[in-house]
This record gives structure tokens, C-alpha cells and sequence, in this order.
């Protein structure tokens, strides 16, 4: 039986790998045509990645190999983090319950070693990375939790498959506000984990003002394709998780309702390059405020669910 | 139970030649440490048969005559726990401390240390195997004293001496004011000093005397375990002893706050949920205060005695959730609750003693423990390098390791909570959950900034030694990193050991507490197969890695870091902690009252500036220093001699730098919080009224009694 659950994910599976980098492609799209411009071929993000992959790596002979494992580590945390959000289907690989604070921790994971690996080069731009890595890393996990309590609360259930399956439909008809606010503070959550505008400008050329981009300069060939590429698959994850929470289908037909996730999530790397043509990036003393903003909304939804469900 | 009592001998006789060969001092360590080895495996075998021979068999118990009547010492599931946790740090301790001292010899008093050692493990074995109030208050007072000792390790520099000071009165004034009137009350009622007598006793006194009793245990357990604010004296006490006594007093010692807090428990009935409150807003202060305090710290053993109050803060979740499963009638809750504060006991015990070892490993290769100083020791001690960071990875609760386990346990408990309880105390529940999710961001920065900038990078102060870890200190420090791994990769196997300690606690039946713990048992397997999904897709990545790289003739020239077009780059040139850290701790200044001192570079050709940053303790300076300060004064104002000089607690003048003290300027700051406009503050008033508002509301009218369904009680299969 399970076999046979296993061999009915493999196409899902083999969808959900292959997805991540054109997502990324959609958001370059969709800020050239903000320029003006033609923007890059629609499959450079896999050529950047095979090129990668074919290159050779240079190490620095400060680092260890704390600096070899990070990516390593960084994307096996997100490829098993994978199993347990759905992201086509309704359903998780391995999910159980209580796997909503694996998920979590396993991107807390990824972010430590991509935060050591910065700092094994003994580099003050890659420190001051890892340091804002960390801050707004560590500021967006109490919106995440709030978010995810709120729809614990909602669909009372433990396992993220069921958090953010068809129950969730019943929760946007009686705390429709509430839900909402989720969803909000869910995109801010999901801005700032993946890097991009408001909170960090992937097409900056200035180390200083850099978070992400800076923190993987001494990185190369597959080493920083595997960053590539799991930053994407972040972005792939987080953004499953809100277009879940935001659009939940009760009782469509598979060949339905996987096409339609597709689409969801082409809309939201749409969305996402509209917000980045057009809002500069916030000063990086301001993102703070915004992530405790992100909190507040979660603990409005959390209050206003927390009341509800009472009465 | 004929192990308790031989590991007490054993320790009575390493104790006794110890202190009879303080001439040789080699060999009087020699007899202690290996005293304090063969009682820690004793104690091991004992707890491990005790927990695995089932859950609730009758507590064995064993009369002899003393001056103090008679002594009776049992050993249930809940001491058992508690024994097993000491057992292990006793054996990682003993190897590790002989070759840690060896450069003592001849300049401290060794043999005394190792007498002493002795004293505080038997003291704590005492403690937990006692079944009278008298027996285990000389527990209690030996373990005070020995640690005091401990502490004074190295007599002559005068901030240990004022370090081991505060931890005497501190903890003094914690026994006398609280945990002896404790005692004192529930004998009186039950009219024994006999733990039998105490649970029917406290059953027949009514609520409000429980209440009472609670709340003593509360403050007078918790200074020994060290909750936000009678924490002042941790902070200074461990990092001032030798790395393995600190490794104890972490480990073990502040554990038996924690330990005499459960047992309180388990003889009060089940108490109102306002007192599971109480507990949780402690939990919640101490974890998330304990860990921005470690995050502003620059001296390692400073750094993880403040993570001690963090993680004590999130035992105190977990029995704050207990107690609330308990007065909600709530078996899954309680289970959940009580069984991550105990599997959080052991994993404190042996991720704590590991960093505190590692770090006392740091500390014996290069002569410091300033981290500011440091660097690239990954590249000198390879081994210590790589258990520190399994220990950082440990504590920070993140998988495939053991902290997770507990802390998943709590979660479990907090969002069950959430789930489950009437408004006001589902509230407090998510609370809970949020700052458990704060406590884990802070801490993961935090070990992050402290691995890093010790272990990673080049070392900043050249001409600093540093020396290879000696092997003797490695094997000690394997037997924690062991388990750290063990229980992370296979909860199923430690999670039910728990069942019999939650049962003596929350006083469960053996059936209870075989179904309340169903729940959580099946997820917990889950966890072993997401851990081996975890190290299976890390060895995927790694293959493919492999076969990339080969495809290409291998790893290229090695080269220097590249520094954005900067030639000439130098060690000193790297991120420092404080640097690390400053963003994270600005954001919560509100909370810290951070203090800088700042001489700018002036002039055309600036040739000198300077910054320092230092985050002074707010409980200590601006809580307990005025206080007595104050009682100084009230003495001197009746006249009395004043026989204490100056308040041991009192701040040393002349470093506070630019700092004000905050309840000077708190009116200010409030004013001006409403003055300035931001978005956020008026939001966080809106959410803060609100849930005034709510609370009132649920306060008049009672919300609706619990659900039914136990917490994490979903169907758990694969899902479709």
C-alpha cells in the first residue's frame, strides 16, 4: 500500500524538482516587463545551474569543512522539508502530526549552516550577511508560528497536510478576517525568508547593502548551484504553504486542482516580481519594524480566531 | 537500591582518601574521580532498571536510625529520571576533569576538588532518593555548600570570591525564606516528615494553603533552578568555576530546583489554571529574557550559563503545560507537558555538560574565554570543534538532535493548549508556543555567532596558544555527544521512559498513563523515519556533489577568502561577536537596555575610535541592588550594627557606562513611544487591549469546559 503511495507521488515528486528555478525565471519575467525590457531566456535559471554544476570549486584557505557541508546541509534540509508541505497534491509524503514544527525547524536548520558556512571564511562582507541572516531570520519565526497556530486553531489538526487542506474552507467562511491577516503576514514571512524586495535586493551591486547575496560571495560551482537551487526550492516551499492557506479547494478533482497550484503559484512569483518593479527595498533598519508588524498581524488573527472559536 | 546506597559509599570513601591525601594531591584526584566514575555507572544502572522495569511499581524503601529519626530513601520513576541525568554527566565528568586539572596540580588545591566533587554527587543522589523532609533538606544544604566550594575553586581572584559569595546568599535566602517554611508547612499538616504523608496531607488542607505552597516552591525551587529574576546569581556563578564543575552546576545541580518543583507537584492536587499560568509567564521570561542576555554576552562560560536560564525557562514551559493538563483534566495535555520538561532535564544535562566541557576545552588550549579573541579553532582541535557544533545544534532544538525531540514534546503540549483550553488560557498557551518560537531564532543566532566566531574563521589575537584537546578530555565528552545523537535519531526508544515519572508527578494511574502517552509515542516514531529522510537527502546531495566535482578534475587552487577587491586582508579584520549580534539586540533594546561606549574617529586623519558594547544584568542592577540597598538602609536606620558591609548583590560602580537605568526613563520612554507615530506600537497597544479585554470578559463569565479529543490525537498515518 505505502509502496504504491510512494510510486503514486514519483510524477509529483519529479514536478516539484524541476519546478523551483522557473518560478524564479517568472520573476525575472515579470520585472522586465515592468522595464521595458525582453528579460532573460525563460530556462536561464537551469542553464545558470548546469553551467554551475560543470565548473570546478575554489576554496579559500580559511575555510573548513563547515564551509563544504553548509550547502549540503542547507538543501537537504529543504528537500526533506519538502516531503512534509503539500505542494501540488493535497497530501504530504511523510507527513504525521506535529510535523508543522519539523518544517519549521528544518528551515531554522538550513539557515544555521548557511549562516556558518558565511562565517567559516573569516570575511567581514559575509559576516555582516550572516548577521542579518540571522536577525531577520530569527524576527519571521514568531509570525510563522503565530500563522501556523492560528490555522492549527482553525482546522484542529497538528499536521501541516490537514492545516492547509480542504478544512481550511470552512475557517475562511467563519473567520474570514482572521485568515486573511494569516495570509498577510505569511507573504511578508515568505519576502523575507526567500531575500527579496522589500527586505533584500537580489540585483544589488553594492556587498554593503546586501543579506543573502553577500553571504554566499566565496561560494562556487556546485556548491553554489545547490545554494541556487535551494533558495528557489524555498521560495517554491514557503510560497506552497500561502497560496494553501490563501485558496483552499474543497472537492475538485485531482487533474483540476494540481494544474490550478501550478497556476496559484506562477500568480504569486507574478505578484512578487510586481512588488519588487515596484517598491524600493526598505532601509535595514526598517525591516525589523516590518517583521514585528508581520507578528502583530498573526497575533490579531490568532486573538480574533482565539475569541471565535471560544464563543 | 543497593546501588544508591554503594554509589554513596563509594563517594563517602573517594571523598574520605581524597581529602586524607591532600599531600598527593595526584594521587587523592585520582581516588575521587575515579570514586565519582564508578558511583555515576552505578547510579546509571540503577535508573535504567528502575525506568525500564515498567511504570509505577511501589517506590522501594529502606529504614535505618539516625541522630534525626529515621531516614528512609526510595527510588521511584521520577528519582530514577533525575539519577540517570546525573549518572551521565558523572561519567563524562570524571575522565574529562583528570586531564583537565592535571595543569592544576601544584597551584590549586586538587585533591579537594575532587573531595568535593564527591560531596556534590552524593549530595545528589541524597536529593533525589530522599523520602523524608529532613534528609532531603541535608541533600539540599550539602549540595549548596559543596558547590560553594566548588565555585571557590581559584580562592584567590577576588570576582570568583564575590561570585561564589552572591551564589551562597542568593540561594540561602531562597531556602530560609521559602523552600524550609515549605517543608516546615506541609509537615505541620501531615504531622510526619514522611513523603508519603505530604500527598494526603496537602489533599486535605484546601486550595488556597496549596496555592500558597505552590508558589513557595515556585520561588524557593526556582532560584536553585535559576527563573527569571532570581537567576542573578547563575550568571555569575558557573562561568567562575573550573569548566567541569561548571559542566555540573548546569548539568546537574540547578536540575534539583526543577526536581523538588516536581516533586511538590506530585504531592499537591491538581491546582487552579492560574498557577499553570504563573508558571508559564516564569517559563516565558526566563527563556526568552535567558537567551537575549546570552546573546549580548562575549565570554563563553558567561554566554551558556545565561542559555541554562533559557532552557530552564523551557522546562518550565513544559511543566507549566503539565499542570495546566492537570487542572483541565486533560491526561494527553499533561503527558505532553511534563514528559518534554523531563526529557528537556536530560537534554539539558547532556548538551549543557558538553558545551561547558567543550568550552572549558577551548578555555585550557589558548588561556581564555573571551570569544572577541578567538577564532579558527576548527582548523587547531578538529574534534572539540566538531562536538561543540553538535552540541550548538543540540541545544538550539533543531533536528536530527536531541533538543528537538523535547521541545517538540513542548510544542505538542503549547498548541494542544492552544487548542484545547478555554480563551484566556489558550492565549497564554500560543504565547507560550510564540516565545518557545522566539527562544529558538534567538538561540540558533546566538550559537551561531559564538561557534562562529570561536571555531570558524582565523584566529583573531595572533600569538595566542592553542593547544590540542588532550584525548582523555575528548573520550569524556563523547559519552553526552552519544546520547545527544541517540535520542535524537531514535526518540521512540527514550520518549516512554518519561511515562513513569509523568505518572508520579501528575499522579496517574499505570493504564492513564500508558493511553495518555499513545499519542505522542506513534509521531515520535515518525521522527527516526524524517531523521533518516534527512541524513539520506544530505548524502544524496553530497554524492552528487561528488560526482559534479569529479566530472570537472576535482576541488581547484586553495586561495584567500575574497574580500570584495580588498588585497591585503587580516585576521582582525573579521565580524566580531558583538557585531554579530548588534542588530538582534537593538531590536529588543526595550527589553535589554544595551549600553555602548562610543569615541568616534575625529579630524582629517582619524588615527583612533573605539566601541563597546556590555548589556548589564536588569534583575541584578535594578532589581535586587536597590532592594538591598533599601533593606541596608532600613537596618541603618534602626540603628542596627550593619553586619553585612555592602549588599552582595550590589552592582560595582563606574562601568555602566552610558547607561541609564531604565525605570528612571520608562515613563519617558512610554510617553514618547506614543509620541513618536509608529505604526507598530499603536498596533501592538491595539492587540495588547484587545487581549485585556478578552481575559476580563473571560474572566466574569467562564469560557466553555475543554474539547474532548486529546492534543496531537489526529490520525497519524501517510496521508492519501
Amino acid at each position: 500500500m505505502s509502496v504504491l503511495r510512494a510510486l503514486a507521488a514519483v510524477p509529483e515528486a519529479v514536478v516539484v524538482l524541476a519546478l523551483p528555478p522557473l518560478l524564479l525565471s517568472i520573476i525575472a519575467k515579470t520585472k522586465a516587463w515592468f522595464a521595458g525590457r525582453v528579460g532573460p531566456p525563460w530556462l536561464q535559471p537551469y542553464y545558470d545551474l548546469y553551467k554551475l554544476l560543470r565548473k570546478g570549486v575554489v576554496y579559500s584557505r580559511t575555510t573548513t569543512w563547515v564551509f563544504r557541508a553548509g550547502p549540503i546541509v542547507n538543501l537537504a534540509a529543504l528537500l526533506t522539508a519538502a516531503t512534509l508541505i503539500p505542494i501540488l497534491t493535497p497530501g504530504a509524503l511523510l507527513g504525521f502530526a506535529g510535523d508543522v514544527i519539523l518544517v519549521a525547524y528544518l528551515l531554522a536548520l538550513g539557515r544555521m549552516f548557511a549562516v556558518l558556512a558565511a562565517l567559516d571564511t573569516g570575511s567581514s562582507f559575509e559576516g555582516m550577511g550572516a548577521s542579518r541572516e540571522a536577525t531577520f531570520g530569527t524576527m519571521s519565526e514568531p509570525a510563522l508560528f503565530l500563522s501556523f497556530i492560528v490555522m492549527a486553531i482553525a482546522t484542529r489538526s497538528l499536521q501541516l497536510s490537514e492545516m492547509l487542506g480542504p478544512q481550511l474552507a470552512g475557517p475562511w467562511s467563519t473567520i474570514g478576517p482572521a485568515m486573511l491577516l494569516v495570509v498577510g503576514a505569511l507573504l511578508i514571512v515568505l519576502l523575507t525568508e526567500t531575500c527579496r524586495v522589500p527586505v533584500d535586493d537580489p540585483a544589488t551591486h553594492l556587498e554593503l547593502t546586501m543579506i543573502h547575496e553577500v553571504m554566499v560571495l566565496d561560494h562556487s560551482g556546485p556548491d553554489f548551484a545547490f545554494i541556487l537551487y535551494g533558495a528557489a526550492l524555498k521560495f517554491l516551499l514557503l510560497g506552497s504553504i500561502l497560496v494553501h492557506a490563501a485558496l483552499p479547494h474543497t472537492g475538485w478533482p485531482a487533474w483540476v486542482d494540481a494544474p490550478m497550484r501550478l497556476v496559484e503559484l506562477a500568480a504569486l512569483a507574478g505578484i512578487v516580481g510586481v512588488v519588487e518593479s515596484s517598491m524600493a527595498r526598505l532601509r535595514l533598519n526598517r525591516v525589523p519594524l516590518m517583521l514585528a508588524g508581520a507578528t502583530v498581524l498573526a497575533s490579531l488573527a490568532a486573538v480574533l480566531t482565539l475569541t471565535r472559536s471560544a464563543a | 537500591m543497593s546501588a544508591i546506597l554503594a554509589s554513596l559509599a563509594v563517594l563517602g570513601c573517594g571523598a574520605a582518601l581524597a581529602a586524607v591525601l591532600g599531600r598527593a594531591p595526584r594521587a587523592g584526584l585520582a581516588a575521587a574521580l575515579l570514586a565519582v566514575g564508578v558511583a555515576s555507572v552505578l547510579c546509571i544502572g540503577a535508573a535504567t532498571l528502575r525506568l525500564t522495569e515498567g511504570t509505577l511499581v511501589a517506590p522501594i524503601t529502606l529504614d535505618w536510625p539516625l541522630p534525626l529519626g529515621t531516614a528512609r530513601l526510595a527510588l521511584d520513576s521520577l528519582s530514577a529520571w533525575f539519577l540517570g541525568a546525573f549518572g551521565i554527566l558523572g561519567l563524562a565528568v570524571a575522565p574529562y576533569a583528570w586531564s583537565y586539572l592535571q595543569a592544576e596540580i601544584g597551584h590549586g588545591p586538587v585533591a579537594a576538588l575532587g573531595a568535593l566533587l564527591c560531596v556534590l554527587l552524593g549530595a545528589l543522589i541524597l536529593i533525589v532518593t530522599a523520602a523524608d523532609a529532613a534528609l532531603f533538606l541535608v541533600g539540599w544544604e550539602a549540595v549548596m555548600l559543596s558547590a560553594y566550594f566548588l565555585v571557590l575553586f581559584h580562592h584567590g581572584r577576588p570576582d570568583v570570591r564575590r561570585a561564589a559569595w552572591t551564589y551562597l546568599v542568593a540561594n540561602h535566602l531562597a531556602t530560609a525564606l521559602f523552600v524550609v517554611p515549605l517543608f516546615a508547612t506541609l509537615s505541620a499538616a501531615a504531622g510526619t516528615i514522611d513523603f508519603r504523608d505530604f500527598a494526603a496531607a496537602a489533599h486535605n488542607s484546601g486550595p488556597a494553603t496549596c496555592v500558597t505552597l505552590f508558589v513557595l516552591g515556585l520561588i524557593g525551587f526556582g532560584t536553585k533552578a535559576g527563573f527569571m529574576p532570581m537567576h542573578v546569581w547563575l550568571p555569575v556563578a558557573h562561568p567562575a568555576a573550573p569548566a567541569p564543575v561548571s559542566a555540573l552546576l548546569s548539568g546537574a545541580v540547578i536540575k534539583i530546583g526543577i526536581y523538588g518543583l516536581l516533586r511538590l507537584l506530585s504531592w499537591l492536587p491538581a491546582l487552579p489554571p492560574g498557577c499553570a499560568v504563573l508558571m508559564l509567564a516564569f517559563g516565558m521570561a526566563s527563556g526568552v529574557l535567558g537567551v537575549l542576555y546570552a546573546l549580548a554576552q562575549h565570554e563563553i562560560k558567561r554566554l551558556l550559563a545565561y542559555h541554562s536560564v533559557e532552557n530552564i525557562g523551557i522546562i518550565g514551559l513544559g511543566v507549566g503545560m503539565g499542570m495546566l493538563g492537570q487542572s483541565l483534566d486533560q491526561p494527553a495535555l499533561t503527558a505532553l507537558g511534563y514528559g518534554g520538561a523531563l526529557l528537556h532535564v536530560l537534554n539539558h544535562a547532556l548538551f549543557k555538560g558538553l558545551l561547558f566541557l567543550s568550552a572549558g576545552a577551548v578555555i585550557h588550549g589558548t588561556g581564555t574565554g573571551d570569544i572577541e579573541r578567538l577564532g579558527g579553532l576548527a582548523k587547531r582541535t578538529p574534534i572539540n570543534a566538531a562536538l561543540f557544533l553538535l552540541a550548538a545544534v543540540s541545544i538550539c532544538g533543531l533536528p536530527p538532535l536531541n533538543g528537538f525531540v523535547s521541545e517538540w514534546l513542548t510544542y505538542g503540549a503549547l498548541f494542544g493548549g492552544a487548542l484545547h483550553a478555554g480563551t484566556t488560557t489558550a492565549g497564554v498557551a500560543a504565547l507560550g508556543a510564540l516565545s518557545l518560537a522566539l527562544m529558538g531564532g534567538l538561540a540558533l543566532a546566538c550559537f551561531a555567532k559564538v561557534f562562529g566566531v570561536v571555531f570558524l574563521g582565523e584566529l583573531r589575537e595572533a600569538g595566542l596558544r592553542a593547544e590540542r584537546t588532550p584525548a582523555l578530555m575528548r573520550a569524556g565528552m563523547t559519552v553526552p555527544a552519544l546520547l545527544c545523537v541517540a535520542i535524537g535519531i531514535v526518540p521512540g526508544a527514550f520518549v516512554p521512559l518519561t511515562a513513569g515519572g509523568i505518572g508520579a508527578v501528575a499522579g496517574l494511574s499505570a493504564a492513564e498513563c500508558a493511553s495518555s502517552m499513545r499519542p505522542i509515542l506513534a509521531p515520535a516514531g515518525r521522527l527516526s523515519a524524517l531523521a533518516a529522510a534527512l541524513m539520506g537527502a544530505m548524502l544524496v546531495v553530497a554524492l552528487l556533489r561528488r560526482a559534479a566535482l569529479r566530472s570537472v578534475g576535482g576541488v581547484g587552487p586553495s586561495v584567500a577568502t575574497w574580500g570584495c577587491g580588498f588585497a591585503l586582508p587580516s585576521a582582525r579584520m573579521q565580524y566580531t561577536a558583538s557585531s554579530f549580534a548588534w542588530p538582534l539586540i537593538l531590536s529588543f533594546r526595550q527589553l535589554l537596555w544595551p549600553g555602548r561606549r562610543t569615541v568616534a574617529p575625529a579630524g582629517s586623519f582619524p588615527a583612533h575610535a573605539e566601541l563597546e558594547t556590555h548589556t548589564p544584568d536588569l534583575a541584578e542592577h535594578d532589581v535586587f541592588a536597590p532592594l538591598f540597598r533599601g533593606i541596608d538602609r532600613c537596618f541603618r536606620m534602626v540603628r542596627t550594627v550593619s553586619w553585612a558591609g555592602r549588599p552582595a548583590l550590589e552592582a560595582p560602580r563606574g562601568n555602566a557606562g552610558e547607561r541609564i537605568g531604565p525605570l528612571r526613563v520608562i515613563a519617558g520612554g512610554v510617553l514618547r513611544a506614543l509620541r513618536r507615530g509608529s505604526v507598530h506600537v499603536y498596533l501592538a497597544f491595539l492587540v495588547l487591549t484587545l487581549l485585556a479585554v478578552f481575559a476580563v470578559e473571560s474572566l466574569e463569565s467562564p469560557g466553555p469546559p475543554a474539547v474532548e479529543a486529546p492534543a496531537t490525537g489526529a490520525p497519524n498515518g501517510v496521508t492519501p
